[in-house]
C-alpha cells in the first residue's frame, strides 16, 4: 500500500510541478476587438512565472506608451485620431503558452502583437506571426536566432544578444588601465545568455584578450558556485556573465564567499535592474553591466521627447527610476505607433512595409530596421554601479561617469 | 585538490540548507501521508517575514527566523486544522489537488503583496568567509548549516521524548489505535503541519540571508523538498537531514567534473538509482509500511 501510494505520489507531484505555470490562461480581455476610434494591439506578457519581475516592467513600458499617445488623441491613421487600445494576456513566462496567445489574439482578428519578455517567448511567438500573417513588435527577444529564420514580420528594437557582452569586452579595452589580459564567460544554458557569450568571447578574442573556457550552469540557478570553483584557480582578470538577475546575482554574492577576486566583473541584463544593487548593496559597487537604453540616451520623438523625459515619465507614473526593460517596451510600441501613421492604415501588410522602412529618431536612439527585422543600428551602452547607481560609463560621448578600473578591491 | 575540498565544503553547506527546507515535508508525508506542495510557498513566504523584519525593526535574520517560524506555525495549524483536515481521510490526489492550489494562491499572493521583485536579507557578515588554507567557508551558509542540523537534532529529540512527539509519532502508526488512547488526532495533525510549516518559514529566512528569493522560486523549493525527503527516506527523522547533505554534495561534485548544466538531471539520476536499490530511501524506515490508516 504504501509503496504504491508513493509511486502514485511520485508521478503526479512531478506532473503537477511541471503542470505549475500552466494554470491560468491569463485575465480576462477589456475589448474583444478592434472597435471604432481604437486600434488593438495584442500583448502576451509575462505577468506570473519565473519572467514576473521583467514581464511586470515591460507591462509598464506598454502601458506608458498608450497613455502617452492617447493623451495626444492616439495615432493618426490616414487622417483619423485613433486610440491604442492594448489588450493584456498573462503567458505565465512559457513559451508554449506565449506562442498560443499569439493565436487567440488572432482569432479575435488582432493582428498587432507587441511581444512578450525574453528570447524563448519572443522565439516561439514569431514563428506563429509568420503563419498568420500577423506583425510583431519585439521589446525583449535579442537572441539573434530569431532573425535567422528568414521571418519577415518581426521587428525588434533592441540591439542583438550578440552585442550584449561584446559592448561590456569593448569598453574594457577601451577605458580600462592597466588593460586586463584574460577574460572568462559564465553563462546560463538558455539560448539566448548562450548567443551572448558567443558574440562576447569573438569579440573578447578580436580585442586581444586571452580568452579561457566559458562554464556553464542552469537558466535561473541561485547556485554558480561551481562554475566560480572551477575558474579560480585560473586567476582571470576579467569575469563576465551573460545572465539574467538570479544567476547575475549569485554571482558576485558567490565569488565573494569563495574568494574569487578578479579585477572586475561585467554582465548583462542583471547591473542596470534596480533590484541588482538593493540586493547586493555594497557589493555590486563597480559591477559593469550592459544596457539597451540609459536616459543618457541621444534622440527625442513627438511622443515621448528625450530619454530624461521618458525618465520623469516613468518615475511619475510607476514611482521607481526606469530600467532598460521599460524603455524597450515603450520603444517597440512606438514603432508600431509610428509606422501605422506612416502606412495610413492598420492593415497587417501594410504596417509591416511600413515598419520595415521606418527610420527615426527617439527618446530610445535610432529605430531603423534591417531586412532581418533587428534594429542594428542602435549601439549599447555599458554602464557601471557607482554608489548605488547605475552610471554610463561607456561609449565616451554618452558617459555619465568615468569608469572605476580596477573594480574590485583585489 | 583545493576545488574538490571547496566543492565539498560547498556542497555540504548548501545540503545542510535542503535538509531544512526538507525536513517538515518529510514530517507531514511519514505521520499524515499527505505531500505538501505548498512547502516551496512556505519557505519564501518565511523569507519574507525575515526581509521585512529585517527592512523595518533591524532584526537580525538569525533573530528574525523564530518571527517567521512563529507566523508560519500559525499559518501552518490553521491551514490543517480548517482546511486539510477536511480531506484528509481521502485520496492522495486530493490532498495532492488541495496543495497544490494553495500553493498556487500563496504564490500569487505573495505576487500581489510582495511584487516579483528579487531581494535578499543584507547582512554584513553573511558573504564574508573563513579562509582554511586556500578554502573558504562562507560564514552565512556555516552559520545556517548549523543551525539546520541543530534543528533537525531539536525536532528529533522532540518527537521520542516528549509527550506531544510520542503522540505524533502514534498518530502517524495508526490513527485509530491512537485514538482509542485518548490522542486528539485533529490537534496532533495541526501540530505537525504547524512545526512543518514554522521549519520552512526558518529555511526561507536562512535562503534569503545566503541568496535572492521572489516568490516564483516556490516551485524549485517544492521540487527540492520532494527529491530530499525521499532520497532520504520517510519515517526516520534524519532522511531529510541525510537526502539534503547526500543531494547537496552530489550538486557540488556534479558541478566541478561535469558540465555545470547537468546538475539538476544529476539530482533526479541519484533518487532514481537510490530508489532502485532501496525502495524506502537512504535511511527510511520499513516499518511505516505496515502503518495502519483508519
Amino acid at each position: 500500500m504504501r509503496s504504491r501510494t508513493l509511486a502514485v505520489a511520485v508521478v503526479i507531484t512531478a506532473s503537477s510541478l511541471v503542470v505549475a505555470g500552466c494554470g491560468s490562461k491569463g485575465e480576462a480581455t477589456s475589448t474583444s476587438s478592434a472597435g471604432s476610434g481604437t486600434l488593438a494591439i495584442g500583448a502576451s506578457l509575462s505577468l506570473t512565472g519565473a519572467l514576473a519581475r521583467e514581464g511586470q516592467l515591460t507591462k509598464e513600458g506598454y502601458q506608458l506608451c498608450q497613455d502617452k499617445v492617447n493623451a495626444k488623441g492616439g495615432v493618426d491613421i490616414g487622417g483619423t485620431k485613433v486610440k491604442l487600445a492594448i489588450q493584456y494576456q498573462d503567458d505565465t513566462s512559457k513559451p508554449d503558452v506565449a506562442a498560443q496567445l499569439v493565436d487567440q489574439f488572432n482569432d479575435k482578428g488582432i493582428k498587432l502583437i507587441l511581444s512578450s519578455y525574453g528570447s524563448a517567448n519572443t522565439e516561439a511567438q514569431a514563428a506563429v506571426i509568420e503563419r498568420n500573417g500577423q506583425v510583431m513588435a519585439d521589446s525583449a527577444g535579442a537572441d539573434n536566432k530569431i532573425f535567422s529564420k528568414g521571418y519577415k514580420r518581426t521587428f525588434a528594437v533592441l540591439s542583438p544578444a550578440t552585442e550584449y557582452a561584446s559592448s561590456i569586452v569593448k569598453a574594457i579595452a577601451d577605458l580600462a588601465t592597466p588593460k586586463p589580459k584574460t577574460v572568462v564567460f559564465l553563462s546560463a544554458d538558455d539560448g539566448f545568455s548562450k548567443t551572448v557569450t558567443e558574440g562576447g568571447m569573438k569579440t573578447a578574442k578580436d580585442q586581444g584578450f586571452t580568452v579561457l573556457d566559458p562554464q556553464y550552469f542552469p537558466s535561473q540557478t541561485s547556485d554558480v558556485s561551481s562554475a566560480l570553483t572551477k575558474v579560480k584557480g585560473e586567476h582571470p582578470d576579467v569575469i563576465i556573465g551573460s545572465v539574467h538577475l538570479v544567476e547575475g546575482v549569485a554571482i558576485i554574492k558567490q565569488a565573494k564567499e569563495l574568494g574569487v577576486t578578479p579585477a572586475g566583473f561585467g554582465e548583462t541584463v542583471a547591473p542596470p535592474t534596480p533590484d541588482f544593487a538593493k540586493t547586493l548593496g555594497t557589493q555590486a559597487e563597480n559591477v559593469l553591466g550592459s544596457s539597451q537604453w540609459t536616459d543618457a540616451t541621444k534622440g527625442t520623438d513627438k511622443y515621448f521627447g528625450s530619454a530624461k523625459d521618458y525618465a520623469k515619465d516613468i518615475q511619475a507614473k510607476f514611482g521607481h527610476a526606469p530600467d532598460y526593460h521599460n524603455a524597450e517596451a515603450t520603444a517597440a510600441c512606438l514603432a508600431f505607433a509610428l509606422a501605422t501613421e506612416k502606412a495610413g492604415s492598420s492593415q497587417p501588410d501594410k504596417v509591416r512595409d511600413a515598419l520595415s522602412g521606418l527610420d527615426t529618431e527617439s527618446f530610445f536612439g535610432k529605430i531603423k530596421f534591417d531586412p532581418t527585422g533587428q534594429n542594428i543600428y542602435k549601439p549599447m551602452s555599458v554602464i557601471q554601479v557607482q554608489s548605488g547607481k547605475a552610471l554610463t560609463v561607456w561609449p565616451k560621448e554618452s558617459a555619465e561617469a568615468k569608469m572605476i578600473w580596477p573594480g574590485t578591491h583585489q | 585538490m583545493t576545488a574538490f575540498l571547496q566543492a565539498t565544503i560547498y556542497g555540504l553547506l548548501q545540503g545542510g540548507l535542503l535538509a531544512l527546507v526538507a525536513v517538515g515535508f518529510s514530517l507531514v508525508w511519514g505521520v499524515m501521508n499527505v505531500v505538501n506542495l505548498a512547502n516551496g510557498s512556505f519557505v519564501i513566504l518565511g523569507a519574507y517575514v525575515g526581509w521585512e523584519m529585517h527592512e523595518w525593526i533591524g532584526l537580525d535574520p538569525f533573530l528574525g527566523m523564530f518571527v517567521a517560524a512563529a507566523v508560519l506555525f500559525v499559518l501552518g495549524y490553521v491551514l490543517q486544522r480548517f482546511l486539510i483536515n477536511l480531506v484528509v481521510n481521502g485520496p492522495i490526489f486530493i490532498t495532492l489537488l488541495l496543495t497544490f492550489g494553495l500553493d498556487l494562491l500563496i504564490v500569487q499572493g505573495m505576487n500581489i503583496a510582495f511584487s516579483a521583485d528579487f531581494r535578499g536579507i543584507k547582512t554584513s557578515y553573511a558573504s564574508e568567509s573563513l579562509a582554511i588554507g586556500s578554502v573558504r567557508v562562507p560564514v552565512g551558509r556555516l552559520l545556517a548549516f548549523a543551525l539546520a542540523v541543530a534543528i533537525t537534532l531539536i525536532l528529533v529529540a522532540v518527537v521520542n521524548r516528549t509527550r506531544t512527539g510520542m503522540s505524533i509519532l502514534a498518530t502517524g502508526m495508526d490513527r485509530g489505535a491512537a485514538r482509542l488512547m485518548g490522542i486528539r488526532a485533529r490537534h496532533v495533525y495541526a501540530l505537525t503541519f504547524g512545526i512543518a510549516a514554522a521549519l520552512a518559514g526558518m529555511a526561507g529566512v536562512m535562503i534569503g540571508t545566503v541568496g535572492t528569493f521572489n516568490p516564483s522560486a516556490a516551485a524549485s523549493f517544492t521540487l527540492m523538498s520532494f527529491v530530499v525527503a525521499v532520497l532520504g527516506g520517510l519515517g526516520n527523522m534524519y532522511g531529510a537531514l541525510v537526502g539534503g547533505l547526500v543531494i547537496g554534495l552530489v550538486q557540488a561534485w556534479g558541478g566541478q567534473y561535469l558540465p555545470g548544466t547537468w546538475v539538476n538531471a544529476l539530482a533526479f539520476l541519484v533518487l532514481i538509482v537510490v530508489l532502485i536499490v532501496r525502495p524506502t530511501g537512504l535511511v527510511g524506515r520499513a516499518y511505516y509500511a505496515a502503518r495502519v490508516e483508519v
